[in-house]
């Protein structure tokens, strides 16, 4: 199956851990020091609100690794979120990061499109 | 050469089946270079038109009725290339090319559908339209209605690896369930497998947590959500897949990551579908911001 884009073999099931995806995540990805910004707009492409992701998480390094790895073409130097990764850094998020991302969760299981930048 | 992969997208009638199923196609084609067969198997014959840029495409069953037979059709007559990027003869954009054959039906009222959907496969597969070159042949299967007819790609052992679009809404997952009923009944005899079920969202609360969770019940992955966006509309105005009218956009992007996914994907299973009241009860858990009491039950809103 897939979460975070990353593709887990069949033979981990269709419930693979979030210690298993967290791993993955963090395989190769140093996001000390960097700042990872996401703003957020709706269908008609209005911008709402930008928003920086709290440092020391697990969204925090989902965020940057999404930005550094998926083949996606950049925009204004940001890159738009899937939908399906959104919902999933933030189920993750909620589970391992606590009441340090809360609210940025909860803005993360929204409807609207997501635009991440890392610098 | 890698094995002919022989898929199928079911999904109840009005979910985005055939425009999810087209796009997706479409991005395996464009982004991956996949040679691909659709075979149409829905009565209303539009699961090809976006490749095509054509309003409907002739059914095999159409055809057949003006020629005679079945017997007296050409695989010329029935199966066409797809449109511009998507033609054979056309390599600017991509290796891949997209073959599009609708199998049609009978007149509303009158006969089975899936009558028609096994003398269009079996027709297909005799006439050579499964060819080495091909990498996938896709099936587009209406599956709302609970009938033996819409099951010939699953019970003849045609399709392998079933997509079952829906979305957030009751029925959608109610017809999904159902599916996996149907699914599970020829998992054994045909090996036909469930290979995840795609949201095509409604945008409405919790729609991803209320597909992933029924998708976990009944031992598959929503392998991607698919946001709406009104570029799809835009590009089915002329009759064209988002992937071809905006290959850069954001949705364009999405039905990228899902032909990805599905090219990669290894996760397919015997399904175990949920009883009703599971169903109902996945859908207050995840479904509604609120919980509804016992005693709330047919009550009108201001009653309540």
């Amino acid at each position: 199956m897939f979460v975070c884009g990353y593709h887990f073999p069949a033979s981990e099931g269709n419930d693979v851990s979030f210690d298993k995806v967290i791993e993955k995540v963090n395989e190769g990805i140093d996001a000390a020091g960097k700042t990872v910004t996401l703003t957020s707009e709706t269908r008609e492409g209005v911008q709402l609100e930008t928003l920086e992701v709290p440092a020391n998480t697990f969204a925090h390094t989902a965020f940057v690794d999404y930005y550094t790895n998926t083949q996606i073409p950049s925009k204004d130097d940001s890159k738009m979120v899937y939908y399906t990764n959104k919902y999933q850094i933030s189920e993750i998020s909620k589970s391992v990061d606590g009441d340090i991302t809360k609210d940025l969760c909860k803005k993360l299981d929204d409807m609207n499109l997501y635009r991440v930048t890392v610098a | 050469m890698s094995e002919l992969r022989q898929i199928a997208f079911y999904g109840k009638g009005g979910i985005g089946k055939s425009t999810t199923s087209q796009n997706t196609l479409a991005a395996m084609c464009h982004y991956y270079g996949k040679k691909i067969l659709i075979v149409g198997c829905d009565p209303k014959a539009d699961s090809t038109r976006l490749i095509l840029h054509e309003k409907a495409q002739s059914t095999i069953m159409q055809l057949a009725s003006e020629a005679g037979t079945v017997e007296d059709l050409e695989l010329e007559d029935v199966c066409k290339p797809g449109a511009d990027e998507f033609h054979p003869d056309n390599t600017d954009i991509t290796e891949g090319y997209i073959m599009c054959t609708e199998s049609g039906g009978p007149e509303p009222g009158v006969g089975c559908a899936g009558r028609g959907v096994i003398t269009a496969i079996n027709f297909l597969e005799e006439e050579g339209a499964y060819d080495d070159e091909l990498d996938f042949v896709s099936y587009d299967v209406l599956g709302d209605v609970v009938c033996g007819g819409f099951a010939m790609p699953i019970r003849e052992g045609k399709a392998q690896e079933i997509y079952i679009v829906m979305s957030g809404e009751m029925m959608a997952m109610y017809a999904a369930n159902n599916i996996s009923k149907g699914i599970l009944k020829y998992a054994n005899t045909g090996g036909v497998r469930l290979a995840g079920l795609v949201c095509n969202a409604r945008m409405t609360d919790k729609e991803y947590d209320l597909a992933k969770n029924l998708a976990t019940q009944i031992g598959t992955q929503m392998i991607h959500f698919v946001p709406r966006s009104n570029h799809v509309q835009r590009a089915e105005l002329r009759r064209m897949t988002v992937v071809e009218f905006a290959p850069n956009s954001e949705q364009a992007m999405e039905y990228k990551e899902l032909a990805r996914k599905i090219i990669e994907n290894d996760l397919k299973v015997i399904p175990a579908p949920l009883e009703m009241d599971d169903l109902e009860n996945l859908l207050m858990e995840f479904g509604l911001d609120e919980e509804v009491e016992e005693d709330a039950i047919g009550k009108k809103a201001e009653d309540a």
